[in-house]
């Protein structure tokens, strides 16, 4: 309550402006708000939902031609939403994934499939480069 | 800051020494926040949902059922709901209360009646009337509204008589010279009557948010729309969707606790002026 | 601030109108304070019409009646009455609802305790004070959901606990229980609403004055001469107002039981306002659920009156004028 008082009882416009602004309902949203906002920025620069990786064999060898399929994880549904295959040098491109929460998994008839690897993101269609390759394992018989 | 909003008195003096009771208070101190951690750990780990033993420290705590929460339930759409609910309420709350307690400070024919209605209206707890309320609100239209969730509780007595007090306290010979200046009635509460009963005024926004805030009852008869469910009510149709096969419960859980510990830890003064007052005059 | 009241009022000296006190302008004038009267009571007089009174007569005609929402609405007589007497929900849920208001005297008893401690001059009570009061002011529901986690079978942190002290050999499953399930919530109920009764008692444990206790010093009471000679009995209306708020909120207690046990197993932690409930809105007898409500609101005011007749009339009573 004193804070109140103070901007009413300041007769200096000067005064009244930084008590106001020192105040704590008005310092706290305005805190709030500049997070907001600056995570807002860097979300809208970083949400082409691109996901970017590579694929090798047991060996380690870059793998081509290799089916990448990436699926969408919900609470209780996990659906497929897109796949792709892999270039000469193992390397492979998403550029429409929506989601913040996917599972990947590559597969080449012959080499093997590799384990379905789940990536969490921090928002939605964020960019994501794998740190490690998808690694296919030879089929067990 | 202080949780009191009464001055503190001298004390009597203390020969004990204080060590029990540090203790005590800090294990009473430690019950009373467990239960926050423990909600607050699971939230970030998810880990001890399907195992056991619990680990009691976080173990690699992620944020990601909060993400979970944010995009699988349309988290912020229930806050704005919330929000606006609560807004609307405060807003008529502290308008129509002070316009009847400042009516209410007058005399004229039925007062005394008038007086006697709400006595005994708040006799009247707003839960042995939910079947009809319900049938008046589906009469109006209301039902999956706004209004409809924000309109039962528009008014409170207690906050009346809260108002009715602090009015009574302005000095009588200010009214007079205001009304001599020519300021006309509406322009006495909001010049004069307001600004001197700023504790009233506290009071009643905060008892008015608590209550529309946490109103979980209420919405829970009149709304059927998913989205216009405010966070409560979203809370619980979660966790009867869920049961507790995910962290996001939990995480939903402290997202829907956030808001309501900051304003409270920003305003405590206020909140304990406010319910204690709100208690000796209700 | 009273300052800036007058220098405003005295900003605005052409708003006078003359002669505005006249004898002539009296009874108008005194037509169209009753106007505004009338006016500003308006708004808060419907909505307790509408929400209170309005609702209080029709659940009582609601409950003579056979009521649908579609077809016609017949006269049952007092058959829903009867059927209610005959009803074992009923029964175990007023019965549930009693032993719930059992929360309102353990917590002023723990309330009571700490209240004593936080109002003596230890170090940082004020911290103390805050932790206790934090979660009174939270959503019931998130107070529900954290508790049902707490108390969980399998993996809640109480099993746990009491497994790892060796104090039960199985985990209790204390939400699925048809004996531990009421008092469970009862338990979450105290841990809640304790904050509320502290501030209640400590705000009257603030107004009893210092001297007593320095002329009782001067006396050669001890401590505890001084708790039940002083405080405990200055103490009495403070207590009383915590107790008949507490019996009070404990009897129309909804969410917490609806959201840790949905009045389950069975019924065994039914209480009134979640049996109207079910009745009301899952199994759609509306107008068993008006006589439902009806007994409860006797009971209420029952309850209310002999709550104000055991404090002399000084408990929830607001002075009128």
């Amino acid at each position: 309550m004193e804070d109140h008082q103070i901007i009413h009882t300041d007769q200096t416009t000067d005064n009244n402006a930084w008590a106001l602004l020192r105040h704590r309902f008005v310092l706290l949203p305005l805190a709030v708000g500049a997070v907001v906002a600056v995570w807002n920025v860097y979300v809208a620069t970083h949400d082409d939902g691109i996901v970017r990786g590579r694929v090798v064999s047991a060996n380690g060898q870059p793998v081509a031609d290799a089916i990448v399929k990436l699926n969408e994880q919900n609470f209780t549904t996990n659906s497929e939403r897109g796949q792709t295959t892999t270039r000469a040098d193992g390397s492979f491109e998403f550029t429409d994934n929506r989601s913040h929460s996917i599972q990947l998994r590559a597969e080449k008839l012959g080499v093997g499939r590799s384990e379905l690897m789940p990536f969490r993101l921090y928002f939605r269609a964020q960019n994501l480069t794998l740190g490690q390759p998808l690694l296919l394992q030879p089929a067990r018989p | 800051m202080q949780a009191s909003a009464i001055k503190h008195k001298r004390q009597p003096v203390n020969r004990y020494p204080h060590w029990p009771i540090h203790l005590a208070l800090l294990t009473i101190s430690f019950c009373m926040l467990l239960p926050f951690y423990w909600v607050l750990k699971t939230s970030l780990t998810g880990e001890n949902i399907f195992s056991y033993p619990p680990s009691l420290l976080p173990v690699n705590p992620q944020p990601f059922y909060y993400v979970d929460v944010w995009y699988f339930i349309p988290f912020a759409r229930f806050l704005a709901n919330s929000v606006i609910v609560s807004g609307l309420s405060i807003a008529a709350n502290v308008l129509f209360n002070a316009m009847a307690a400042y009516a209410l400070t007058k005399h004229f024919k039925g007062r005394g009646l008038i007086i006697t209605l709400l006595l005994s209206c708040m006799m009247i707890p707003f839960q042995t009337t939910i079947v009809p309320a319900y049938l008046i609100t589906g009469k109006l239209g209301l039902l999956n509204t706004y209004l409809g969730m924000a309109l039962p509780t528009f008014s409170t007595i207690v906050c009346i008589f809260v108002y009715k007090a602090s009015f009574e306290a302005v000095p009588k010979s200010l009214i007079d010279a205001a009304r001599i200046d020519g300021l006309s009635e509406l322009q006495i509460i909001l010049k004069i009557m307001v600004p001197l009963s700023t504790s009233a005024v506290a009071t009643n926004v905060i008892l008015s948010f608590i209550w529309s805030w946490n109103n979980f009852l209420w919405p829970l008869i009149i709304v059927r729309d998913p989205l216009m469910q405010p966070l409560p009510l979203g809370l619980s149709r979660f966790l009867n969707d869920h049961e507790n096969t995910t962290g996001a419960l939990y995480a939903f859980c402290i997202m829907v606790l956030v808001p309501g510990i900051t304003i409270f830890l920003m305003a405590q003064k206020e909140f304990v002026r406010g319910l204690t007052s709100g208690a000796t005059k209700g | 601030m009273a300052t800036d009241v007058l220098t405003s009022v005295a900003q605005n000296p052409s708003r006078n109108p003359p002669g505005k006190s006249g004898g002539a302008g009296m009874s108008r004038k005194r037509k169209r304070e009753l106007i505004l009267v009338w006016a500003f009571l308006l708004p808060s007089l419907a909505v307790f019409f509408l929400y209170r009174v309005l609702p209080l007569l029709w659940n009582a005609v609601l409950s003579f009646q056979d009521f649908s929402l579609f077809g016609e609405t017949k006269w049952a007589g007092i058959s829903h009455y009867q059927d209610m007497m005959e009803d074992e929900v009923f029964w175990t849920s007023l019965w549930n609802t009693l032993i719930y208001m059992a929360s309102a005297p353990v917590g002023i008893v723990l309330a009571l305790a700490i209240s004593l401690m936080v109002n003596s001059n230890v170090r940082g009570k004020n911290i103390y004070r805050t932790i206790v009061f934090l979660s009174y002011p939270l959503m019931t529901v998130a107070v529900g959901i954290i508790w049902r986690w707490m108390l969980d079978e399998k993996v809640g942190l109480f099993n746990f606990i009491l497994r790892s002290l060796h104090i039960i050999d199985h985990p209790l499953p204390f939400l699925q229980s048809f004996e531990l399930a009421l008092p469970s919530v009862l338990l979450a109920n105290v841990w809640q609403i304790l904050g509320f009764y502290m501030i209640i008692l400590l705000a009257g444990l603030q107004n009893i004055p210092q001297n007593l206790y320095e002329a009782a010093a001067i006396d050669g009471a001890n401590g505890r001469q001084q708790f039940f000679r002083i405080t405990l009995p200055l103490l009495r209306p403070s207590i009383f107002l915590a107790f008949v708020i507490g019996i009070m909120t404990s009897f129309t207690s909804f969410d917490l039981v609806y959201v840790m046990t949905q009045g389950g197993p069975g019924n065994s932690s039914e209480l009134l306002v979640t049996y109207i409930y079910k009745a009301a809105f899952v199994l759609g007898k509306i107008d068993y659920a008006a006589a439902l409500t009806l007994v409860q609101f006797v009971l209420l005011v029952v309850l209310t009156w002999v709550g104000n007749r055991l404090s002399g009339g000084d408990a929830g009573a607001v002075e009128t004028d």
